[in-house]
C-alpha cells in the first residue's frame, strides 16, 4: 500500500505523536481542506493504527459511535460502533467535523477523553477499559457563526488543541505539486490566485479556497484542461453563486491565465 | 444667435480636442461593487471606501486646440488617502470597452501596491507596473497594449520617461499612474477640542456619501462666534467662492449647495457643526403629536460596574420602563413587501430543515432500532414500548430579544431622505415579520440613556404579546432618544431573558456606535461596563450578540462580544435584509 502523503506544516506530527504516546487526546480546529483528515489518516499510518472515521451530522445519535443491538435468525445480538471498536481494538477514533453532532451526543466522549479512558455501554451494561493503543480525535471548523452549534467547554477542555491554516506558499505549492502533477510554474500560479482570494473577508466571501480546491484545479490541468477554464471550474464557481463575487474572481483568474479565445 | 454659433464651436473644438472614446465608456457606478471586491483581493485595506475622483487642475503643455477649448488643464486622476481611494468617474481612453474596464482593474491594482507622495511619482509608479507586469500575465498584456496606446494617441506622455523625477508632475499626467493625495500637504485639522457628542457624530458620518470628493482645503472656522458679517462690503464679494458644504451634518445640503460644488473646483469645508437645533431638541424634547409615553411604575435600580475602582456601584442606574400608547396599528407597509417575498423563500428553506423525533409511543414511521433494542431488553417493560418516530418541523427551542439602540445619533441620514432611525424602525418590521412566520418566540425592546437617573427602556413588543399591527405601529412610532448606556440595556434585557424557559437565549444588540452618555459613561467607562454587562449575561445562559453599522466597530466590538459573537454591516440601508438573514444563519 501506499503511503499517504503528507507534508508537516509545523509541529504537529511532534505534537500528535507525543499525544499518542501519553494516550491524550487530540482536537484539530482548521477551515475546510486544509488538510485535517488527511494528516489524521498520515498520522495513523506513521504509527500503525487503524482509523476509525466517523463522519458527524445533527442526526448522530450515541447509538451510532457506541454501538447497537441487531437482529437476525437466532435472535438479537450487539454490534460494536465504531468507537468501540477503536476502544477494544485499539487505533484512532476520528470524529471528523464534531459540532455538526448535537451538544448531548459527544458527551459519551467524556469518560474516554479524561484519565479514566473507559466507555460504559449502559445498553449491554459492559464497561470497556479502552486499549493502550486507543486514541481519540476529533476535528471541526471554526468559521462558521452559531449559537446552536458549538462544542460545551467540558467536552472542548478534554483534548489537546492543533489549529490548522492553508499551508505556507511554499508547502503548498510542493503538495499541489505532488497531488495533482502539474509543473511547479503553475502550481506556484495557482497559490498566488488562492493567496489573493484568502484576503477576502467574511462579508465578501463565505469561506476562501482550500487547498482541496486548488489540487483540483491543479488535476484538471495536468489531464490537459486550459489553466484558465480549469480554474473557473474548479474554484471560482465552487466559492460563490453571487454575480458581482464570480465577476471578479473571474478577472482575477484572467490576470493570471490568459483566457483563450476558441472555447 | 451669438451664443448658439458659440456653442456650437464650443461643442465641436472640445470634440475635436478630446480624443477619448463616449461610445466605449466604462463608469465607475457600473462595477464599482466588483471594484471593491478586487481591491480586497489585492489585500486593500477593508476599511476604505471608494469613491469618485473630481478634476485635478495640472499645468501641462496642451496642444494648439485643447488650449483652444478649454480641456487637457483639468485631469481625472487616481489616487489615495487615509480614508478612502478615488477613482475616475469614467474612463475611456481606449478604443474598446474590455480595455477601458480593464483601466479600472489597473488602477486598483496599481493603488493597492503603490505609496506615493509629489517627490517618488515617477519611480513608485514605475515600480509598481513592473510588478504588476511581472506578476499577472493579464496585467502585462493589457499594459503592453496600453502603453503604446497612449505612447502613440498622446505624444506628451512620451516626456515623462521614468528618469524625470520633480519636474514630471508638471507634465501631462499618466492616465496609468497614481497620483498622490490632494490633502496630503495640509493634514486635516483635529477635532480634538469639540464636544465628545460631536466626535461621535463625526464618526458617523464618515459612513456619509458624498459622491464628489473635492479638493478639500480645509478652514478653521470654530472660532467664528456668530453669523454676524464683521468686514467691509467689499470683501463680501470674496465670499461668493466659499460655499459652506456642511459636512458635519450630512442630512440639511440643500440641491442647490451640491449643484454648486460640483462646478466649483475648490470647496472650503467648514468644521463648526451646524446643528445647532439638534443639541437644542434633545433637551425640549416635546413630543408634539398624540402619541403619548407611559411610563409604567416609577421604575426600578440596577447595578453598573465602575472598571476604576474595580466593584459594582449598587442599585446605580435607574431603569424606566415606557410604553407608548396611542399608536395607531399599522399593516407592513408596501415597500417592504417586495423584501419579505425574498425572506420568505429563505424561510421556507429554513422549514425544510425538520427534525427527528425519536422514542415516541405513535407516530409517523417505526423505529427498527429501538424496536430491536426492545426485543435484546431483557425487561420488557411496557414503558420501553416507544418504537415510533417521526418528523415533525423544528420546533427552535429558542428566545430571541431585540434590543435596538434608538440614541440621537441614530437621527443621522444616510441618505438625504433616509436617516438611520427609519432603516431601524424597517428592520425591526421585516424581522419581526421574520420570526413570526417562523414562529419563534421574540421580544423587542429599545433603550436610549441620559446620565444613569434616566435609561428609558421602551417596550416595543414583549415575549407575551402576540405579533400583531399594534406592535408595528409601535415600531413605527419609535423616534430617536438621548444617549447609549448600554450596560443598563443589556443587564435589564438579559434579565427578562433569564426568565424564559427555552434552551437557546439570543440576546440580539442592534446598534450605531460605542456606548456613550453624558456623565463620565464614555469611552474606557462605558466600554468596561458593557463588557461587565455582557459577562454577566453569558453567565446567565444567554448568548450576546451584536449587529452594528458603526464601521469602526472592529476596533471595540471584538474586546466586548468575542470575536464571533458581532457583525458589521456597512451599508445602513441593507440591515432590513441582512438581520433576518443573520439571525436565520445563527440559528440555522
Amino acid at each position: 500500500m501506499s503511503k499517504t502523503y503528507y507534508l508537516p506544516q509545523s509541529n504537529e506530527v511532534e505534537l500528535f505523536k507525543a499525544a499518542a504516546g501519553m494516550n491524550l487526546p487530540v482536537l484539530i480546529k482548521g477551515p475546510t481542506g486544509c488538510g485535517k483528515t488527511r494528516f489524521v489518516e498520515a498520522m495513523g499510518e506513521e504509527l500503525g493504527r487503524d482509523v476509525y472515521t466517523v463522519v458527524c451530522h445533527d442526526d448522530l445519535s450515541a447509538a451510532d459511535l457506541v454501538g447497537r443491538h441487531l437482529i437476525d435468525e437466532n435472535g438479537t445480538y450487539w454490534q460494536d460502533g465504531p468507537l468501540t471498536k477503536a476502544v477494544r481494538n485499539g487505533g484512532i477514533c476520528y470524529l471528523d467535523e464534531i459540532i455538526e453532532a448535537r451538544k448531548d451526543t459527544t458527551v459519551v466522549l467524556h469518560s474516554l477523553a479524561d484519565y479514566r479512558r473507559v466507555l460504559p455501554i449502559d445498553r449491554t451494561g459492559e464497561v470497556i477499559t479502552a486499549h493502550p493503543d486507543f486514541m481519540l480525535v476529533v476535528s471541526y471548523n471554526p468559521g462558521y457563526q452559531n449559537v446552536l452549534k458549538g462544542m460545551k467547554p467540558s467536552t472542548k477542555q478534554r483534548f489537546i488543541s492543533l489549529t490548522f491554516n492553508y499551508p505556507k506558499s511554499e508547502i503548498e505549492t510542493e503538495v499541489i505539486v505532488k497531488e495533482s502533477g502539474v509543473d511547479e510554474n503553475i502550481a506556484q500560479k495557482l497559490v498566488a490566485i488562492a493567496g489573493e482570494i484568502r484576503q477576502l473577508s467574511d462579508s465578501d466571501i463565505q469561506e476562501a479556497v482550500s487547498t482541496r480546491l486548488l489540487i483540483y484545479a491543479g488535476k484538471l490541468i495536468a489531464h490537459g484542461f486550459d489553466p484558465y477554464q480549469a480554474c473557473i471550474h474548479s474554484i471560482v464557481e465552487s466559492l460563490s453563486d453571487e454575480e458581482d463575487v464570480l465577476t471578479v474572481l473571474e478577472k482575477l483568474i484572467s490576470l493570471h491565465f490568459i483566457k483563450s479565445i476558441h472555447v | 444667435m451669438d451664443e448658439k454659433v458659440g456653442k456650437f464651436w464650443d461643442h465641436y473644438v472640445t470634440k475635436k480636442a478630446s480624443r477619448l472614446f463616449k461610445g466605449e465608456e466604462v463608469t465607475f457606478a457600473e462595477i464599482a461593487k466588483g471594484l471593491k471586491l478586487f481591491y480586497h483581493l489585492l489585500g486593500g485595506a477593508k476599511g476604505k471606501e471608494l469613491h469618485i475622483t473630481d478634476k485635478r487642475s495640472i499645468q501641462t503643455s496642451r496642444t494648439l486646440t485643447e488650449k483652444f477649448s478649454g480641456t487637457g488643464k483639468t485631469f481625472f486622476l487616481a489616487w489615495q488617502d487615509e480614508k478612502g481611494i478615488y477613482l475616475p468617474a469614467s474612463l475611456a481612453y481606449f478604443p474598446l470597452k474590455t480595455h477601458n474596464e480593464m483601466h479600472y482593474y489597473w488602477l486598483i491594482a496599481m493603488l493597492s501596491n503603490v505609496t506615493v507622495n509629489t517627490q517618488n511619482i515617477s519611480s513608485e509608479n514605475t515600480r509598481a507596473s513592473n510588478l504588476l507586469i511581472e506578476k499577472y500575465v493579464g496585467f502585462r498584456e493589457f499594459y503592453m497594449y496600453s502603453h503604446c496606446y497612449l505612447c502613440e494617441h498622446y505624444p506628451e506622455l512620451t516626456t515623462i520617461e521614468p528618469s524625470l523625477e520633480a519636474s514630471s508632475v508638471d507634465n501631462y499626467p499618466n492616465p496609468l499612474w497614481i497620483y498622490p493625495s490632494l490633502s496630503s500637504s495640509n493634514k486635516l485639522l483635529s477635532s480634538d477640542d469639540e464636544e465628545e457628542v460631536h466626535r461621535q457624530r463625526d464618526e458617523e458620518n464618515k459612513t456619509e456619501t458624498l459622491k464628489m470628493k473635492k479638493k478639500s482645503e480645509q478652514i478653521d472656522d470654530k472660532k467664528e462666534t456668530d453669523g454676524l458679517l464683521l468686514f467691509l462690503p467689499e470683501s463680501i464679494m470674496s465670499l461668493m467662492e466659499q460655499v459652506r458644504v456642511d459636512r458635519q451634518e450630512n442630512d440639511s445640503f440643500d440641491e442647490d449647495a451640491l449643484y454648486n460644488a460640483e462646478d466649483l473646483e475648490e470647496i472650503t469645508l467648514g468644521q463648526k457643526d451646524a446643528n445647532l437645533s439638534a443639541r437644542i431638541k434633545m433637551d425640549l424634547d416635546i413630543s408634539a403629536n398624540s402619541v403619548e409615553e407611559y411610563p409604567l411604575g416609577k421604575g426600578h435600580f440596577i447595578d453598573e460596574w465602575d472598571y476604576k475602582k474595580e466593584l459594582y456601584l449598587k442599585n446605580y442606574v435607574c431603569i424606566k420602563p415606557i410604553v407608548s400608547l396611542h399608536t395607531e396599528p399599522i399593516e407592513l407597509p408596501k415597500r417592504l413587501e417586495k423584501m419579505m417575498r425574498t425572506i420568505q423563500s429563505e424561510l421556507d428553506l429554513m422549514e425544510l430543515d425538520r427534525i427527528k423525533r425519536d422514542n415516541l409511543p405513535y407516530g409517523d414511521e417505526i423505529n427498527i432500532d429501538t424496536w430491536i433494542d426492545y426485543k435484546g431488553n431483557q425487561n420488557r417493560s411496557n414503558h420501553l414500548q416507544r418504537f415510533f418516530q417521526t418528523y415533525e418541523r423544528k420546533m427552535r427551542d429558542m428566545s430571541t430579544l431585540i434590543l435596538a439602540d434608538v440614541s440621537l445619533s441614530t437621527e443621522a441620514g444616510i441618505t438625504q431622505e433616509i436617516r438611520v432611525i427609519d432603516m431601524i424602525q424597517d428592520a425591526l418590521m421585516v424581522f419581526s415579520e421574520s420570526l413570526y412566520r417562523l414562529q419563534d418566540r421574540f421580544a423587542i425592546y429599545t433603550f436610549s440613556s441620559i446620565k444613569n437617573t434616566k435609561v428609558n427602556f421602551h417596550i416595543i413588543k414583549n415575549f407575551k404579546e402576540q405579533y400583531s399591527d399594534d406592535i408595528r405601529g409601535r415600531i413605527h412610532a419609535i423616534k430617536p432618544g438621548y444617549y447609549t448606556r448600554m450596560g443598563a440595556g443589556i443587564r435589564e434585557s438579559a434579565k427578562i431573558l433569564e426568565k424564559q424557559q427555552s434552551a437557546n437565549k439570543l440576546l440580539l444588540i442592534l446598534s450605531d456606535g460605542k456606548p456613550n452618555d453624558v456623565d463620565r459613561y464614555d469611552g474606557r467607562y462605558g466600554i468596561e461596563d458593557t463588557k461587565k454587562a455582557i459577562e454577566e449575561a453569558k453567565k446567565m445562559g444567554v448568548t450576546p450578540f451584536c449587529i452594528t453599522i458603526d464601521i469602526d466597530a472592529k476596533e471595540y466590538l471584538p474586546y466586548l462580544f468575542g470575536r464571533n459573537s458581532y457583525a458589521v454591516i456597512r451599508d445602513a440601508k441593507k440591515l432590513p435584509k441582512v438581520l433576518p438573514e443573520i439571525y436565520m444563519n445563527l440559528t440555522k
